[in-house]
């Protein structure tokens, strides 16, 4: 296992005064914010920010580790805790939830996950288990067919030795039909383990979608491009069009332009209100490359007398 | 092999304050009082018992937000609350953008 350096984490120097500590970690999580942040793999940041700030913003938490350092660890070095190198403080699972050590490093579970999970702390007391919150990115069709998607999760649990490890945790989970970005799904009793019989925590999962090369999605409409011919647009044509749940016919009128938005109302996400399907036009034309082409573009030019700037007056 | 698990939309088993609070890891008093700030949608619920509100994704979703802005930045809910409205304005116009061909992302 590594050896996590928190105070390089935080940029902050191992002198480091409280209140510095916690002007480093709020700059941080301004910077890292997954909801806001530009930066690469900010989520991923934000959970070693808040895990080193878990550590160092509590002095016990904060004295024990600066005592390894003093031993010589350093950030990267291959780390196993010393024997008894906590034996004079009594941090067990203060300060943080089972769910939240979920997100941090096998490192901080080892130092500081006593109480994690199915721990020793609440072992005596009757308690439903914790609620888990995570998120999963969807396929737009696992919506419209529902599907069954397999997530890993990180779940701490105690080891035959009664030492916190997380361990990795497989759920194959039907995904309802017509589900959309921005809802929850829930998982009875998938989240942390109940404590004196007591059921378990359920397991909350945000949906996203990933992006897709054809339909953007908004809520529950669904949005596509539909290129036509010149002609098609003119002259109105039935195309065909693909849609997430198959393939439908549609009507062009004739006169249509691009931009011309067309609805195909309960056609987007199957939802127990169904969205809507937009179709947003696009003219094409045929490349002028052969001999030919350029001859009909010549024609149109003669004998249509079309002017598309003639509003601009000029 | 592990078995299928189903799961369930929220929208079809809403959950109660009592629920919300607990998987929040927050009191039913912050909720009430963050629902009576006006800071959690629906604050029309007010009129009725809390023990009757019902709470949807989008309420779950706002709420564990502004607890998240409120640990992280020791900030106060009403600036929280302002935080989260403009995250989800954000997220709003980034849909729309998307879906009018404008983003670049």
């Amino acid at each position: 296992m590594e050896f996590k350096d928190y105070y390089q984490t935080l940029g902050v120097s191992r002198d480091a005064s409280a209140d510095d500590i916690k002007k480093a970690f709020r700059r941080l999580a301004r910077k890292y914010h997954p909801d806001v942040s530009k930066e690469a793999d900010a989520e991923h940041k934000m959970k070693e920010v808040n895990e080193a700030y878990t550590v160092l913003s509590d002095s016990e938490k904060r004295a024990a580790y600066d005592q390894l350092q003093q031993r010589g660890f350093q950030a990267g070095s291959d780390f196993q805790p010393p024997p008894g190198w906590d034996a004079n403080f009594e941090f067990s699972g203060r300060g943080f939830s089972g769910a939240q050590a979920a997100d941090f490093s096998d490192f901080f579970a080892e130092l500081f996950g006593h109480g994690m999970g199915s721990g020793t702390r609440h072992a005596h007391q009757r308690m439903r288990g914790e609620d888990h919150h995570a998120k999963i990115m969807l396929d737009l069709e696992d919506s419209y067919h529902g599907a069954t998607r397999s997530i890993t999760l990180r779940m701490p649990k105690l080891d035959n030795q009664g030492r916190p490890v997380l361990t990795e945790h497989t759920l194959n989970v039907r995904i309802p039909k017509g589900v959309h970005a921005g809802q929850v799904i829930r998982l009875a009793g998938q989240g942390g383990s109940g404590h004196a019989g007591e059921p378990a925590g359920d397991l909350f999962l945000e949906v996203q979608f990933k992006p897709h090369n054809r339909y953007r999605i908004e809520g529950k409409d669904i949005h596509v491009t539909l290129p036509v011919a010149p002609w098609e647009a003119a002259l109105g044509a039935i195309v065909k069009v693909p849609v997430p749940d198959g393939l439908v016919e549609v009507r062009v009128t004739e006169n249509s332009q691009s931009g011309r938005k067309l609805r195909l109302k309960g056609r987007g996400i199957p939802a127990a209100v169904p969205g809507d399907l937009y179709l947003l036009l696009e003219v094409v034309l045929p490349p002028a490359t052969s001999e030919k082409a350029r001859e009909f573009y010549q024609n149109m030019a003669r004998e249509l007398a079309f002017d598309p700037r003639q509003h601009l007056g000029v | 092999m592990s078995r299928e698990i189903d799961a369930i939309l929220l929208e079809e088993a809403m959950l109660s304050l009592d629920e919300l609070a607990r998987s929040c890891r927050v009191s039913r008093e912050w909720v009430i009082e963050h629902v009576q700030w006006g800071l959690l949608p629906d604050g029309d619920r007010l009129q009725a018992d809390p023990d009757s509100w019902i709470f949807d994704s989008h309420s779950l979703i706002r709420i564990k937000r502004i607890i998240a802005i409120e640990r992280d930045f020791d900030s106060n809910p009403e600036l929280a609350g302002l935080v989260a409205d403009l995250i989800e304005e954000i997220e709003l116009l980034r849909a729309r953008l998307k879906t009018s061909g404008l983003d670049g992302y």
